[in-house]
């Protein structure tokens, strides 16, 4: 009976044993302990969250949290973005155009890339900034910009300090690192009602939200700089007899200033990324129009928005890594081209000054001129373009969805809300188990129970079904691309632009299209989350695939194995660990759009944190629904890091 | 100098700062001179206006109006601020907004001061309590929300218009998204909305399906005339597409509430006079907007007909500007 040790001792073996015990108790018990409730039924929690959010609002000027703490922030935030967006973009109030007109703030922005590393860095950037004002984005851009300038400079202000007593002392970094995890697979989404509340809807709101996101990132990279500087280098300079004053300057600064530029870059494209969903809130920028194009269905509105995001974002990008690149390697430039760049600094000055001062006092360097910009015709070619899609492919996407929904969606759908809520417990809490350890399963049991008590289970398992079917099609998409990507260089250099564009689009732009082909549905909001994660999972897994060792390759053909056992046998097994990597961090993202699936008709608990949002009588619902999200996400995001992590790192080469 | 890293960075921000300092002393602003152009509003519209600064008639103030999210609600919208802008002189800011308490929050708060038709029915009433909002009467369009089917379904069915036999035809809009049940196409999440309540009220075996925005329902509607589906959606008056897509209400029992917080489900929408609000700063301020949102009224023909130029492509001051040009004495009638 060889066969049923060897079977007893897998875990996919039992893990199927646990699905087939689930559906049979599913079949058996269906709607018994049926939570399903009524969207405007109110439960004890959100009951108890309502009560909370009518004090706030009663007490809003008159409690003295809010009166000291809470709302002098509010006006400090506010003031300190609106100030930015004095100088760059038009803040609402008497001013048409801004301190500084486009042609001004181009240059002046052509020039810090300049400055901080070379012209043809500061060329790209001048010309993707050109690039959102061609798109017709210009002002949106210049608030965005504004948001986001203000954002990191405010995550620094707190980050940096923190992540520096996390980097000296390890309790401190062990205290905060739950809080740091957590604030960082937090569907955005759910923390904006809450914010709203107490900061009031705009742009103070929107900026806390936006910190809290990015904070966290700043800290990590700067505890890991400072880290990184207490052991090795510096002993090896003190070795080598430098006093404290040449350790400082040659080795410590130099890679701590490294370090933090990365963190400036890292902090900026997380900020920037928040962008669109902080319109929500009232945040002013490039969100509003892609909201909008949402709501009146104008594919072309938003690729346009969409795209001068993604300029934006590669224009931030691509600056922040080069001064980053060349923080250190400008001291070595020879006499003759420091001295040209000397001259280049100084004329590029000028220009800038010049620039700013024709911007000021001529109206076609104030206001982006009409001229140049070709927002209509594009606008209307997409969309145009969209619509011939729509018809002719609608016969096999309607087919398509028609068949999807029937076929798969419902019955996944149908058997989580009607399997009785305890036994879905049990049934995770041992493939947690199995997967992840004992302790994972605690963590994910108590989640579960949160999740229960909020007396929103129907809708989470409504919820769930989405991210299962997105997180099952992600994976196999992440799998099959990663394998071709870590594989070929070549494949993996035409996917590259996609990866990229993949991962600055902000996940609304996604649904303009996808609404457009499948109609408000929930498939809908899965194939947005397949589109939205898949470039981060392919990424993962051909990182993975490329770390397996060239030896262990050449030995696997050596002994005659096919292209497709060397993929099957040696290299997806040796790489398993990033494809669950890549699964833990696909599902986050997938829960996260499928929370904003929302708006299209996804249902769930996305859906009554929107109607929350917006009717007085649910908002305590809106919130209880955002704590089961928070924790459907971290029993997700515990699980697959368990599982991954447990996985070892290498094929071992005894076992077969 | 040598021009190591630190010292480039240093002549970097000192030239910045001098010429800022410089900058902010000698160059006239060119804010005046954009000030009287048109050029300068085209793109800056979508977020703010500003008025001539020739017309300034003193002591209007910089206002701001909420900007809800459905067509009819930016038809008013626009007329009351091309008005205001061209004729009082007033600083006129739009900001998107979502209904009910977000923004009657954020009137409390005094970022925003105009609500120009709420269909809420009095669920303002804590702010009220509270001293921050006004309400300064009906804006003159009556709103009537409902469950709606295309017209080619009352010739086939003739009772489908009895909202209370709906049981009798789940069979006719089950889809895949609603499963075993009927399809019930349920307003956006921020309308004011009790399809749920209704569905649960009387054992509709229907499920209610958000579907997001107005344009979805338009869309559903379109298609469901053209291609003879049946559709049973949310829709409501004042609207123009009521004109171009022939759409018949399902009526359920007489209504008796105001506030859909407090709904029974076993009556139908109210016939609402829909309400303009205003901040408890504008109404204290003396300022001839106040006057001007206190006179403010239209019939339901006159929002429907703005809306569909806006629809038709027209941006919305150009219709609003049209309708006002086409109606100087109702104009007049508004300022005294």
């Amino acid at each position: 009976m060889e066969w049923w040790i060897k079977l007893k001792s897998s875990k996919l073996f039992w893990v199927g044993v646990i699905l087939l015990a689930w559906i049979a108790a599913t079949n058996v018990f269906y709607g018994k302990s049926s939570t399903e409730l009524s969207t405007l039924t109110n439960t004890p929690m959100s009951d108890w969250f309502s009560l909370g959010m009518e004090y706030i609002r009663n007490n809003r000027y008159t409690n003295p949290v809010f009166v000291y703490v809470i709302n002098p922030i509010r006006s400090f935030v506010e003031i300190f973005v609106d100030v930015i967006r004095f100088v760059i973009s038009s803040p609402s109030g008497s001013n048409v155009i801004p301190l500084v007109g486009w042609l001004g703030t181009l240059s002046v922005v052509g020039y810090l890339v300049y400055a901080t590393s070379r012209l043809r860095f500061a060329i790209l950037a001048m010309a993707l900034l050109l690039g959102c004002g061609v798109l017709g984005m210009w002002m949106f851009t210049m608030d965005t910009l504004a948001m986001t300038l203000g954002a990191v400079l405010l995550s620094l202000a707190i980050g940096l300090p923190i992540g520096i007593w996390a980097g000296l002392s390890d309790r401190v970094m062990n205290a905060i690192r739950p809080i740091l995890d957590l604030a960082q697979i937090l569907p955005t989404l759910v923390y904006l009602a809450p914010l709203a509340l107490v900061f009031l809807i705009g742009v103070a709101a929107a900026t806390v939200a936006t910190m809290i996101y990015s904070i966290p990132i700043a800290v990590r990279i700067t505890a890991h700089a400072i880290r990184s500087l207490r052991t090795g280098p510096l002993e090896a300079a003190e070795s080598m007899g430098s006093t404290r004053i040449q350790t400082l300057k040659k080795v410590q600064l130099p890679m701590a200033k490294r370090t933090i530029i990365l963190g400036v870059n890292q902090t900026t494209l997380a900020a920037l990324s928040f962008v669109v969903i902080a319109a929500l809130i009232g945040a002013p920028g490039l969100g509003l129009p892609v909201i909008d194009s949402l709501m009146i269905r104008d594919v072309g509105g938003g690729f346009l928005a969409g795209g001068a995001v993604v300029l934006l974002a590669i224009m931030l990008d691509r600056s922040t890594s080069a001064a980053v690149e060349f923080s250190d390697s400008s001291d070595f430039l020879d006499e003759k081209a420091k001295s040209r760049r000397r001259m280049g600094l100084i004329i590029g000055g000028v220009s800038t000054i010049a620039a700013i001062f024709v911007s000021r006092n001529m109206l076609w360097a104030a206001v982006f001129p009409n001229q140049l910009d070709v927002s209509e015709p594009v606008s209307e070619w997409i969309s145009s373009a969209a619509l011939w899609v729509t018809d002719t492919f609608s016969f096999f996407t309607v087919g398509f969805y028609e068949a999807f929904t029937v076929s798969v969606l419902n019955p996944l759908e149908s058997g989580l809300t009607g399997a009785p809520w305890f036994v879905t417990v049990i049934a995770v809490t041992i493939f947690a188990v199995l997967v992840g350890g004992f302790r994972v399963s605690i963590v994910a049991l108590i989640m579960m129970l949160l999740i229960f008590s909020t007396g929103l289970w129907f809708d989470t398992m409504v919820t769930l079904s989405q991210v299962l079917v997105a997180g099952v099609v992600v994976l196999v998409i992440g799998v099959v691309l990663g394998v071709f990507t870590g594989r070929s260089e070549r494949f993996a250099q035409f996917i590259r632009p996609f990866l990229d564009a993949g991962q600055t689009l902000p996940a609304f732009v996604y649904l303009i299209p996808v609404l457009a082909l499948f109609g408000p549905t929930r498939f809908a909001a899965i194939v947005c989350g397949i589109f939205y994660a898949s470039p981060i999972v392919i990424r993962i897994v051909a990182d993975g695939v490329r770390g397996v060792s060239t030896n262990m390759m050449e030995a696997a053909t050596s002994m005659g194995s096919s292209r497709f056992q060397s993929i099957y046998k040696v290299q997806l097994p040796a790489s398993k660990r990033s494809v669950l990597l890549g699964a833990n961090q696909g599902l986050i993202f997938i829960l996260a759009v499928i929370v904003i699936g929302a708006y299209v008709g996804a249902g769930g608990l996305g859906y009554l944190v929107i109607a929350g949002l917006s009717k007085p009588e649910i908002q305590g619902k809106g919130i209880a629904a955002g704590v089961a999200i928070v924790a459907l996400g971290v029993v997700l995001d515990r699980i697959a890091h368990a599982a991954a992590h447990r996985e070892p790192k290498r094929l071992s080469v005894s076992k077969s | 100098m040598k021009l190591t890293t630190r010292n480039r960075f240093a002549v970097t921000v000192a030239s910045a700062a001098a010429a800022g300092l410089v900058l902010a002393g000698c160059s006239s602003d060119v804010n005046d001179t954009a000030a009287t152009t048109e050029a300068a509003t085209t793109e800056a519209t979508t977020e703010e206006s500003v008025a001539p600064a020739e017309v300034a008639m003193a002591d209007c103030g910089d206002w701001t109006i909420a900007m809800h999210g459905w067509v009819g609600y930016t038809a008013s919208a626009q007329v009351l601020a091309e008005v205001a802008k061209s004729d009082l002189g007033c600083n006129i800011t739009q900001t998107k907004l979502d209904e009910a308490a977000v923004t009657y929050d954020a009137m409390e708060a005094g970022s925003a001061d105009v609500i120009v038709e709420d269909w809420g029915g009095g669920r303002w009433q804590d702010w009220i309590d509270r001293g921050a909002i006004v309400d300064v009467g009906s804006n003159g369009n009556v709103g009537l929300i409902g469950m709606y089917v295309p017209a080619w379904m009352v010739d086939e069915y003739p009772d489908i218009i009895d909202g209370t036999k709906l049981n009798d035809y789940v069979d006719l809009f089950k889809t895949p998204e609603s499963g075993n049940k009927g399809a019930w196409y349920e307003g956006p999440p921020g309308y004011t909305t009790v399809g749920q309540k209704i569905i649960d009220s009387y054992g509709l075996d229907y499920k209610a399906i958000n579907v997001g925005s107005e344009q979805a329902l338009l869309d559903l509607f379109e298609k469901g005339q053209a291609d003879k589906k049946p559709v049973l959606g949310y829709f409501w008056e004042p609207n123009y597409f009521l004109a171009k897509i022939d759409m018949v209400r399902v009526n359920f029992p007489a209504n008796d509430w105001t506030d859909a917080a407090v709904a029974s489900g076993k009556t139908d929408y109210p016939a609402l006079d829909l309400e303009k609000l205003i901040s408890s700063k504008l109404a204290d301020s003396g300022s001839p907007f106040a006057t001007l949102v206190t006179n403010f009224t239209w019939t339901n023909a006159d929002q429907n007909s703005v809306a569909l130029d806006i629809e038709d492509g027209m941006t919305p001051e150009e219709a609003a500007q049209k309708w006002i040009a086409a109606n100087p004495d109702v104009v007049a009638g508004w300022m005294s």
